[in-house]
């Protein structure tokens, strides 16, 4: 009995990976709960803050995120893919339905996620932000564009199509050609 | 799309940021649950668009923010599954060191305590049962509580959402008034027409007017609450009419449990009045 509790209040080492850091949080170590925010509250908090533009209203994203993770971590497994990136799209997710005034549609222990990085690791989460921005400024200025209102400002393709005067098809292609660039720029 | 042919790039790419209409949606979900192909796909797609979410600019959140959530961790704590200790053989240790040489002359030499002692365990032990099923019941009655207010709170949400499009539409700008009255037979200007809506014991009032002539500049209209005990009228809000001559007073705010005789409207310098101007302009009790 003593060891287990001795372990599940024991300091998370800070070089732990994120699937030994929700091993704890999951036997209720509120220290490793804390690590996990300090290694991903700036990205979940920005990506809300860029959706919604109001920093109360991002904050508020941010707690509900982070506490999903503190109530259910096997909602998040290791082998489905990075958790930085997970919560990246869960905290544009959660925030795009706070746009819309809507309960979360998705269910997140259903959503895999392929993505070969190991965020946890600073420098490779750095490197990694340092290269996809690079390539999205590389992009034609309209597949930006298009990406960009329908990722962060959650426009629907006919919206788009609607504000920008193009056809649908149009909006749909430069919406994958765009996503496309990028993997291929990460897989080059 | 269709549930037997692949989902295009394309309609994954919008599946995955939630952009497909509700039946889209369900056609792709049925379509990737049973098929491996757009399944990795999918997969695919959700990691570019976490890269791309990475491209973000970069603002760390408030102390607070961090304050805030391990204050509803720390309340909400979770319940840790615990080894049970290894007890030891209940009388065990009794035999080892004294049944073995025990004999009937010992038995009376045993204090009261020591005989005492081993059932004052199961005593303490059993109240502590009974405490532990009292908390197991008051924390599923807390629980069905939580529930149950959280249900509440939803009805809230939906019931202060539909209040707030009552008052959107009441009060919007662009919204259409009309007032049906039965056809003239001979065409006359419309006549200037005021509704309120009063309740007294909160002190609400709703003021909806239309065919409201044009004020000159620095003009406005102010209504007023005229009570029923012979007090002074009491300034209810003031108001411009729109180009199409409409006008509206939401919720002024009023002294609750005032009776009112009868409401008026006066034309006043902007900015209102503490005391009406004659001539009243309308009226209506």
């Amino acid at each position: 009995m003593y060891r287990e509790m001795g372990l599940a209040n024991a300091p998370p080492q800070s070089s732990q990976d994120d699937a030994a850091l929700l091993a704890l949080v999951k036997r209720g170590n509120e220290q490793a709960m804390a690590s996990l925010f300090d290694r991903y509250s700036a990205l979940v908090y920005s990506v809300a803050l860029r959706v919604l533009r109001d920093p109360a209203s991002a904050e508020d994203v941010l707690q509900e995120v982070f506490m999903q993770i503190w109530r259910s971590p096997d909602g998040f497994i290791a082998t489905r893919g990075s958790l930085g990136g997970w919560l990246a799209v869960v905290s544009r997710n959660r925030s795009i339905d706070a746009l819309r005034r809507k309960k979360p549609m998705e269910q997140v222990d259903e959503m895999v996620l392929a993505l070969p990085y190991n965020l946890a690791n600073e420098a490779e989460r750095n490197n990694m932000m340092e290269k996809a921005r690079s390539v999205i400024y590389k992009l034609p200025i309209e597949q930006r564009k298009t990406l960009e209102m329908a990722f962060f400002d959650g426009l629907t393709h006919s919206e788009i199509a609607e504000m920008t005067g193009d056809p649908l098809g149009t909006v749909k292609t430069r919406i994958r050609s765009a996503l496309t660039t990028l993997r291929k720029a990460f897989q080059a | 799309m269709s549930a037997t042919r692949h989902i295009e790039q394309e309609d994954l790419a919008l599946f995955a940021m939630q952009l497909l209409s509700t039946d889209e949606s369900a056609t792709v979900t049925s379509h990737v649950e049973h098929c491996a192909e757009c399944r990795q796909l999918l997969a695919e797609v959700q990691g570019e668009l976490a890269v791309y979410a990475h491209t973000v600019d970069i603002h760390p959140p408030s102390a607070q923010a961090r304050e805030r959530l391990m204050k509803q961790v720390a309340r909400e704590k979770k319940e840790v599954p615990i080894e049970r200790a290894s007890t030891p053989e209940a009388g065990s240790g009794y035999k080892t060191g004294l049944g073995g040489s025990s004999t009937v002359q010992d038995e009376p030499k045993q204090s009261f305590g020591s005989r005492i002692f081993p059932w004052a365990g199961w005593a303490v032990a059993a109240g502590l049962t009974v405490a532990a099923g009292n908390l197991y019941r008051e924390r599923e009655v807390m629980r069905s509580t939580l529930v149950r207010q959280a249900g509440q709170m939803d009805l809230l949400t939906a019931d202060v959402a539909s209040a707030q499009q009552v008052m959107d539409a009441l009060t919007d700008r662009t919204a259409k008034h009309v007032m049906l009255t039965k056809a003239p037979t001979t065409p006359t200007p419309p006549i200037p027409q005021g509704r309120a809506t009063y309740v007294p014991e909160k002190g609400t009032l709703i003021f909806l007017a239309s065919n409201m002539e044009p004020l000159q500049p620095n003009k406005v209209y102010e209504l007023w609450l005229i009570p029923a005990d012979g007090r002074n009228p009491i300034p209810a809000g003031t108001f411009h009419p729109d180009d199409r001559g409409n006008a509206s007073v939401i919720l002024p705010p009023l002294p609750r449990r005032i009776e009112a005789k009868a409401f008026g409207v006066t034309v006043e310098d902007e900015g209102g009045s503490q005391t009406p101007t004659l001539p009243i302009i309308m009226a209506g009790s």
